[in-house]
């Protein structure tokens, strides 16, 4: 018999005469350790829900207090129940609660080449980030796909979506650019995803750095209107790295937005079909040759994986904390 | 089984220290396969290399601590590394207080990440470097010389101790009469010694009279009657083990575990992106190259076999931590640095009742310092210009690492 224990949403099995620490070492779960003998107290970590026997923990290493409130030592620690834990130190982040919606479409709009911006309708507000995603029902097949939100936090009514046609794709072929129409009833689930702005109080007004690929634009439309309003004049570089000239959408609202706020530079980059009007190559290059120094930028990415490790690079390159250089990859689920 | 074939191990006879310092991997490697305990003509004692032999002699109730002949003659008595008992119970009550969870939980951050902040600051806009100077030994010795109370004394001056110290405590080579064979060798640590105690005793001297929250105060007056402190001779010999391997080691580690993930391109980028992960690079920075290689020993209180060897009471055995993490029964590919491989425990912090007591302020010392420097420099490389060399046996880690970044 063995009990289950949970770790950093991994669930290992293990047995009532085993440690926290040997089960998940032996399931290959990290945590931190190093005496294994109950007295360095690396492991400790917390309790969530269960029970574990202390063992032989000393107390110098896990004080009464400590054990009071729910601290273990991991490698002492066996359990005496189903058990999750936590590592030690690591801030319990709240999330907005994931919910099932019934959403109504309420528009289908072309805006560029096979790109459409889908609007769905909320009978009830959803509490959301700018930047996550919510999943759609392909209808009649069980499939799920994944749509970054281009709103902001006060846009809770009406979720705006950006669809790339994939031939032959199930959910956009099919379905999406296929018999979709105004009025059908989409099932849901949102929000998800982390791929957002830290809380306002924690947001230094710092310059950012958004690059989007295709309708990687979405949630960075988001977030950068969030950040926008959030500190009216800073520095925001946002660059949508497209194929040709007509893949480009919503050039008025961006610029409106830069009407507004001086310090937004909208930068369009076509990779394949130059065209005068624009700049050309890819849309990390681009910022490489811009900003000679990262240092104190937040950066943004979101679209297929190669453009997404390439800004990685770029802003690494340009000395951007890696802390806080966020990314959102595109999987391709949709052309399988 | 009555009697077992002993192997030939005359082959250790021309076993050098130089030989050791410059690569003991390849003599330990020889001695895993062979001779698990054996006795080493140079270092005239028995020496355990195993994973299982290591473990079993430090956590034996049939050992007890004791200090190798030339740390003894460096360190003095009582250093808290090679006594038992009482005293040794009482010195770890002297230390143990303030490295505590819960005690370095309350001030490690504000106390390494401006350190760590400050030397970065002296070259992060040069676009190359050179690790082990300017910044892994810094940050190491200026953290715990702040926690000890050693403010005024230049982070130059106690990286030339430390540096001076090991060269002393592994002075280890001794004759065919049991005798030190470089007697020479203790000069430069008895020069150190003197000159720290031309500077800690003034120290100590005010802080008999004004306590304050320094780890060399609470050392003289903790647990003490009121009005009186602890002989500072009595404490001057785990004060050198401080100023040795406390002051040394997370500098190793943490140059270690850079050249490790230097030797992993793909792992040092996802270490870069990924800040939680360098716990475990540096888990793994120790597994691969331990700092405290072989520097600790145990001594039998009564007749006893180990790994089929008969030891009669008295006999001291050198615990080779840096060889049992290459043990290839424990670790596939053991020479090489990998930060996913299974994260089994290592020895790199010893076992037993004298197992590190400055486990958790390193740890947190190491991190820091990586954190501090990958948020700053997060586009580093080694300059593949210079070449890396380890040196050490007792103590182990690079001696230079020279990186460069864009800037």
């Amino acid at each position: 018999m063995s009990f289950a224990v949970t770790a950093g949403g991994h669930r290992v099995e293990c047995a009532p005469s085993q440690t926290l620490l040997d089960a998940c070492l032996r399931a290959g779960v990290w945590m931190p350790n190093s005496c294994n003998q109950g007295t360095c107290g690396t492991c400790k970590l917390q309790v969530l829900s269960g029970e574990v026997d202390h063992g032989a923990s000393p107390r110098d290493t896990l004080t009464d207090d400590e054990r009071a409130t729910g601290l273990a030592l991991a490698c002492q620690a066996r359990p005496l129940a189903d058990t999750e834990v936590r590592g030690h130190g690591t801030a319990g982040r709240t999330t907005h609660r994931l919910r099932d919606l019934t959403t109504t479409v309420r528009a289908v709009e072309d805006i560029a080449r096979d790109t459409r911006r889908v609007l769905l309708g909320l009978a009830e507000p959803l509490a959301f980030e700018p930047g996550q995603y919510v999943e759609l029902s392909v209808p009649g097949s069980g499939a799920r796909r994944q749509y970054s939100l281009a709103n902001t936090a006060d846009e809770d009514k009406v979720l705006e979506l950006h669809v790339r046609r994939v031939p032959g794709g199930l959910a956009t072929d099919c379905w999406l650019f296929g018999g979709l129409d105004v009025g059908d009833r989409v099932e849901a689930t949102g929000p998800l995803g982390d791929f957002h702005l830290p809380p306002a109080e924690d947001d230094d007004g710092g310059p950012m750095v958004l690059i989007g690929g295709g309708t990687g634009l979405a949630p960075l439309v988001g977030i950068a209107r969030t950040a926008l309003a959030r500190h009216p004049t800073r520095e925001v570089r946002l660059y949508h790295g497209v194929r040709g000239a007509a893949d480009l959408y919503d050039l008025d609202r961006f610029a409106e937005l830069a009407a507004a706020h001086p310090g937004l530079t909208f930068v369009p980059v076509l990779s394949d079909e130059p065209d005068p009007a624009y700049r050309g190559g890819f849309p990390t290059d681009a910022f490489l040759e811009d900003v000679a120094s990262g240092r104190g930028w937040s950066g943004w990415l979101c679209g297929p994986p190669a453009m997404v490790e390439a800004g990685v690079k770029a802003f690494k390159r340009r000395r951007m904390s890696p802390r806080h250089i966020h990314r959102e990859k595109f999987t391709p689920a949709d052309a399988s | 089984m009555t009697t077992t074939e002993r192997p030939d191990l005359s082959w250790l006879d021309t076993v050098t220290m130089s030989e050791l310092e410059r690569d003991p991997y390849t003599t330990y490697e020889r001695l895993r396969a062979e001779a698990p305990l054996a006795y080493v003509p140079v270092l005239g004692s028995y020496v355990a290399s195993t994973t299982e032999v290591c473990r079993e002699v430090a956590t034996s109730p049939d050992f007890e601590a004791v200090i190798t002949p030339a740390g003894g003659r460096t360190f003095g008595h009582p250093a808290i590394i090679g006594v038992n008992g009482d005293i040794h119970a009482d010195l770890r009550s002297m230390v143990e207080p303030a490295l505590q969870p819960a005690e370095v939980d309350r001030w490690i951050d504000d106390l390494v990440r401006p350190i760590a902040r400050r030397y970065l600051e002296q070259f992060e806009d040069d676009g190359h470097a050179e690790l082990v100077a300017q910044y892994c030994e810094p940050v190491s010795v200026r953290s715990l010389g702040d926690l000890l109370g050693l403010q005024d004394v230049g982070s130059d001056k106690l990286r030339e101790w430390f540096a001076k110290l090991n060269r002393s405590f592994t002075n280890a080579a001794m004759d065919e009469n049991g005798e030190f064979a470089n007697p020479e060798g203790f000069a430069e640590g008895d020069a150190a010694k003197a000159e720290i105690r031309a500077i800690v005793d003034p120290l100590i001297d005010r802080w008999i009279v004004e306590p304050d929250d320094s780890a060399i105060s609470h050392w003289l007056h903790d647990g003490m009657p009121p009005g009186q402190t602890r002989d500072r001779e009595y404490i001057y010999p785990t004060i050198y083990v401080y100023l040795l391997g406390a002051m040394q080691e997370p500098g190793h580690g943490m140059a270690s575990t850079l050249v490790g993930l230097f030797s992993r391109p793909e792992q040092l980028e996802e270490v870069v992106d990924d800040p939680a992960l360098i716990p475990r690079a540096i888990s793994e920075g120790l597994r691969w190259t331990s700092p405290i290689w072989s520097a600790t020993a145990r001594i039998s209180t009564k007749p006893v076999t180990i790994a089929g060897v008969d030891l009669p009471a008295g006999t001291p055995v050198m615990l080779s931590y840096g060889s049992a993490n290459h043990d290839t029964g424990q670790y596939e590919a053991p020479s090489t640095y990998d930060l996913h491989r299974p994260p089994l425990p290592h020895l790199a912090f010893g076992a037993g009742n004298h197992a590190c007591a400055g486990i958790y302020f390193a740890n947190h010392v190491m991190r820091i310092a990586l954190e501090e420097l990958f948020e700053a420099i997060p586009n580093l490389e080694r300059d593949t210009r210079e070449g890396v060399d380890f040196w050490g046996w007792g103590f182990r880690g690079p001696t230079s690492l020279h990186v460069t970044w864009e800037v």
